[in-house]
């Protein structure tokens, strides 16, 4: 009992066919499940730009009782639905893995064709009838991947009912006897995968069932960033669509008119953000998302809303680049354009979650920041936050406020009104169209107090001063984590510096280190604009080396970091569309420990 | 001689000025144009029409892109935001979508809405964003000293176009009418009376009402546009023109030579923020089907 109680589960599934396989989905049923039976989940599909045609689709599922930071290299199970497509990853099978196949495919396919035959040594081969049992029970070959789940679930004794309830889900809005068909074809699967002997020893052990006041859920980064939209009281959503923000628009256009919210599709994302500025202007809460190409087009704007001191959110979720580069696969490197992208001195708020629960709130503080420092702050997403599934602890409380914009008291109403006042904050208070007594024109020019163009030299500085200076502000605005540090305290020999969805990469390999010995810790920066500075510095001076891992070419956090710290770090690159391997990050963790121990 | 004019004197004038309240809507800043800019007769215009519909000040947000035109907001003391080149629109479709009860006011010169601009008005006009965009058409770039503009006439030289403007000048008139504005008209910087007539059937039109001014730049054009030319082209728009009538508004828009100046084409249609409303309707309806 008690061993079974302490068993920690960690297993990684892919899936792996074409599209059209239902490879997806079946990733898809899997997770859902898993989630359901109180499982950790973590998962990321890989999938074909091509909307039609026989691109392959990859969905890794990694189900944990404590919640993993990233996906594993090495998978338990591949489950292939295509074999030609599958066959390229079986490397990606950890020894005495197992590899499901169909063992009977079609009935001509020429030797080597067959996945069979390209099981490495210490890999278990678990042939399934798919198409065979799939027709039996379906009429029809299109249920392959329920039957492989099927199989799946009963190979390794897992619950039967979250599956049932997950499939039932998925096919309510179809004809019942679908739904049927498919559960026994589930379960016929199930069987048969129980009377088949097991020949590797993972264990799935039974969730701990937490009720600690909060929901679990499992959603995308994309789903957090629209969950901390709305619970934020976003009112006006403006966008057009991009790969990979667009899910964003797309929930919202459901969601947001449901609260009594407006979103419009504008002509280009120009007119997307000019009009989230405009509403801004207008007082509501007000957001757009784009990825790259996007916000490229839209740092004009963004300079006018620094200028004229409008708060606006913008949801930015890179893929790979420059121009349209690889809209399909993810990358970080955006933050030179987040931070510093359009004319002039435009500083504003730049916020990188790392997770898909920072990702909600990161979401529904930019508001409170937007308002609250009158200014423009982007949330720099990617494409592995935006589109991998995530349990998360989302807070029962709505944990955002509805309103934090400064407004004039009461002795202010009396006298005229000045909206860019010079304060001891540095910020104005802030009429709106319609708020009688605050009448006042706003400009991409620079102005005085009063707004009206001015370009004297004392007045530029001054103003200069008034927009950088009040940003400091958010690097104590409450409720929001904007740096941490993890692992080791004290002086180590190791620190890693990460910002964004790498960062679960750069914590997992971090653990391993530790618990290879090595004496190392990990910081996250998640406010990327205005620096904080100050605990960086600390971190610097705490560890010997410094590792700064990201999925860029130029390292354009380090850039940013190495521009306000003198002392030297090592840089790790990488842009292979896909998520950092934890492996990479770690040899440079043992390098560099190995490096200082040769020192001392 | 029974019929001579009574004569009307300045501070008389200046009385009757002040007692239409209308000098309060104007802002205390100086206008930036120069002397003779026919821009001054279209802020009176847009003062009239505000103190005519009663529309509280409060409740007025100007839009302007950046132009000779687009400082507008500056001198009317009113809601304003001047933003960047060309992006009036969606600005001012964010604000009204933003809040409805605002009276929401776009301008801009030739250049900010036919070239850089120019993607967004048809989207603006199909839309029917309940707002009222005026185009102040001179012709050519004032605020950068004299260059060619997407409405520059063939032939016209200026300091981007020494040997002369090759290409022909864009049709707003019939841009507008394909675009499907739901409000167009046309009218003359130097017919003040007509001006600010147009201006307030612009605004109190509910829905996308597009007027082209054509106004002289005194400054930079002493041949194309000029005040003197103008008064010999333009002329009203016959009486019998029945404004529901789009392909008799396309016919006089093209009759670029003697522009005629009037409403061009009405018609009623529900606006961006009735069709938003009807989407929260749905909304709410599924979701209460859903649930239930």
């Amino acid at each position: 009992m008690i061993d079974s109680a302490m068993t920690e589960t960690d297993i990684q599934l892919m899936f792996c066919g074409s599209a059209g396989d239902g490879t997806i989905a079946v990733g898809d049923i899997f997770k859902r499940a898993m989630a359901e039976a109180g499982f950790k989940v973590l998962a990321f599909d890989i999938y074909p730009p091509e909307i039609r045609g026989f691109g392959k689709c990859i969905s890794r599922v990694r189900v944990t009782s404590r919640q993993a930071y990233s996906l594993k290299h090495q998978s338990d199970i591949l489950v292939s639905l295509n074999d030609s497509y599958a066959i390229p990853h079986v490397s990606e099978v950890r020894d005495f893995g197992g590899v499901l196949y169909d063992q009977a495919p079609i009935s001509a396919m020429a030797e080597g064709e067959h996945i069979s035959g390209h099981l490495q040594p210490g890999q278990l081969p678990y042939g399934v009838s798919m198409r065979e049992v799939s027709d039996q029970t379906t009429g029809g070959s299109k249920a392959k991947n329920i039957v492989a789940l099927g199989f799946l679930a009963g190979l390794y004794d897992m619950q039967r009912e979250p599956f049932h309830q997950i499939i039932r889900d998925k096919f309510k809005h179809k004809d019942p006897i679908i739904s049927e068909s498919n559960l026994l074809a589930f379960d016929t699967a199930y069987d048969e995968g129980v009377s088949t002997f097991r020949l590797d020893f993972i264990e799935l052990g039974t969730p701990e069932r937490q009720d600690i006041g909060s929901k679990v859920q499992m959603m995308t980064g994309n789903a957090a960033v629209v969950r901390g939209c709305l619970d934020a009281g976003l009112e006006t959503f403006f966008g057009y669509p991009i790969t990979p923000a667009t899910s964003i628009m797309e929930d919202l256009a459901t969601d947001l008119p449901m609260r009594g919210g407006r979103l419009l599709q504008t002509e280009d994302e120009i007119s997307a953000i000019a009009a989230t500025i405009g509403a801004g202007y207008a007082g509501a809460r007000a957001a757009t998302a784009t990825s790259g190409p996007g916000l490229a087009l839209m740092v004009e704007m963004l300079g006018l809303g620094v200028m004229a001191e409008v708060p606006s959110v913008i949801f930015c979720s890179q893929r790979g680049g420059p121009s349209t580069g690889m809209p399909t696969k993810t990358e970080q490197s955006d933050l030179h354009l987040a931070v510093f992208g359009g004319a002039g001195d435009a500083q504003r708020i730049v916020l990188a979650p790392t997770n898909v629960e920072g990702a909600y709130k990161c979401a529904g503080k930019a508001f409170e920041m937007a308002e609250r420092y009158q200014t423009p702050v982007i949330v720099l997403l990617d494409l592995y936050l935006s589109n991998r599934y995530e349990t998360v602890i989302l807070p029962r409380q709505n944990p955002f406020e509805a309103d934090s914009s400064k407004k004039r008291s009461h002795q202010e109403r009396g006298v005229p009104y000045h909206r860019f006042s010079f304060t001891d904050d540095n910020v104005s208070p802030r009429t709106v169209p319609g708020e009688e007594g605050g009448i006042h024109t706003v400009t991409g020019l620079e102005h005085n107090e009063l707004g009206r163009p001015n370009d004297q030299p004392d007045m530029h500085l001054k103003m200069s001063e008034k927009r950088h200076n009040k940003l400091l502000g958010a690097l104590d605005h409450p409720g929001i984590t904007i740096q941490k540090r993890f692992g080791d305290e004290g002086k180590v020999d190791v620190g890693i510096l990460g910002w964004g969805s790498t960062f679960g990469e750069i914590l997992e390999a971090m653990l391993v280190a530790q618990d290879e010995g090595i004496s190392c810790s990990a910081m996250k920066v998640v406010m990327l604009s205005p620096l904080p500075l100050q605990p960086v510095q600390e971190f610097f001076s705490d560890c010997r080396e410094i590792l700064i891992p990201e999925l860029n070419y130029e390292g354009q956090f380090a850039n940013l970091v190495g521009s306000a710290i003198s002392k030297p770090f090592t840089r790790l690159n990488r842009v292979p569309g896909v998520p950092m391997r934890v492996a990479d990050i770690l040899d440079e963790i043992r390098r560099l420990a190995a490096q200082v121990k040769s020192a001392a | 001689m029974g019929n001579l004019r009574q004569p009307v004197y300045l501070e008389e004038k200046l009385e009757q000025v002040r007692e239409s309240g209308r000098l309060n809507i104007r802002s205390k800043a100086l206008p930036t144009w120069c002397p003779g800019c026919g821009y001054f007769s279209i802020v009176d215009g847009v003062t009239m029409a505000i103190n005519q519909l009663q529309i509280n000040q409060k409740d007025v947000t100007v839009v302007s892109g950046i132009g000779c035109a687009s400082r507008f907001p500056f001198f009317l003391d009113t809601y304003g935001f001047h933003t960047l080149h060309g992006r009036t629109l969606p600005v001012a479709t964010g604000i009204k979508v933003a809040n409805d009860d605002l009276t929401v006011l776009a301008i801009g010169g030739d250049g900010d809405a036919f070239a850089i601009g120019g993607a967004h008005i048809p989207h603006a006009a199909r839309r029917n964003v309940d707002i009222t965009y005026m185009v102040f058409d001179n012709g050519i770039y004032g605020l950068t000293k004299g260059q060619t503009s997407p409405t520059s006439v063939l032939g016209f030289t200026t300091s981007t176009s020494p040997y002369q403007n090759q290409d022909r000048p864009l049709n707003p008139l019939l841009m507008m009418l394909s675009y499907d504005a739901s409000w167009i008209g046309q009218s003359y910087a130097g017919d003040p009376r007509h001006l600010s007539e147009m201006i307030t059937q612009a605004i109190a039109h509910r829905g996308f009402s597009y007027l082209h001014i054509l106004s002289p730049c005194v400054t930079f054009d002493k041949t194309s546009k000029t005040y003197s030319n103008l008064k010999a082209q333009v002329r009203n728009l016959p009486d019998d023109h029945d404004s529901s009538d789009r392909m008799a508004a396309i016919g006089y828009s093209m009759d670029v030579d003697t522009p005629p100046i009037g409403l061009f084409y009405k018609e009623s249609r529900p606006t961006l923020s009735d069709k938003l409303d009807l989407i929260v309707d749905k909304a709410r309806g599924r979701n209460a089907r859903a649930s239930g």
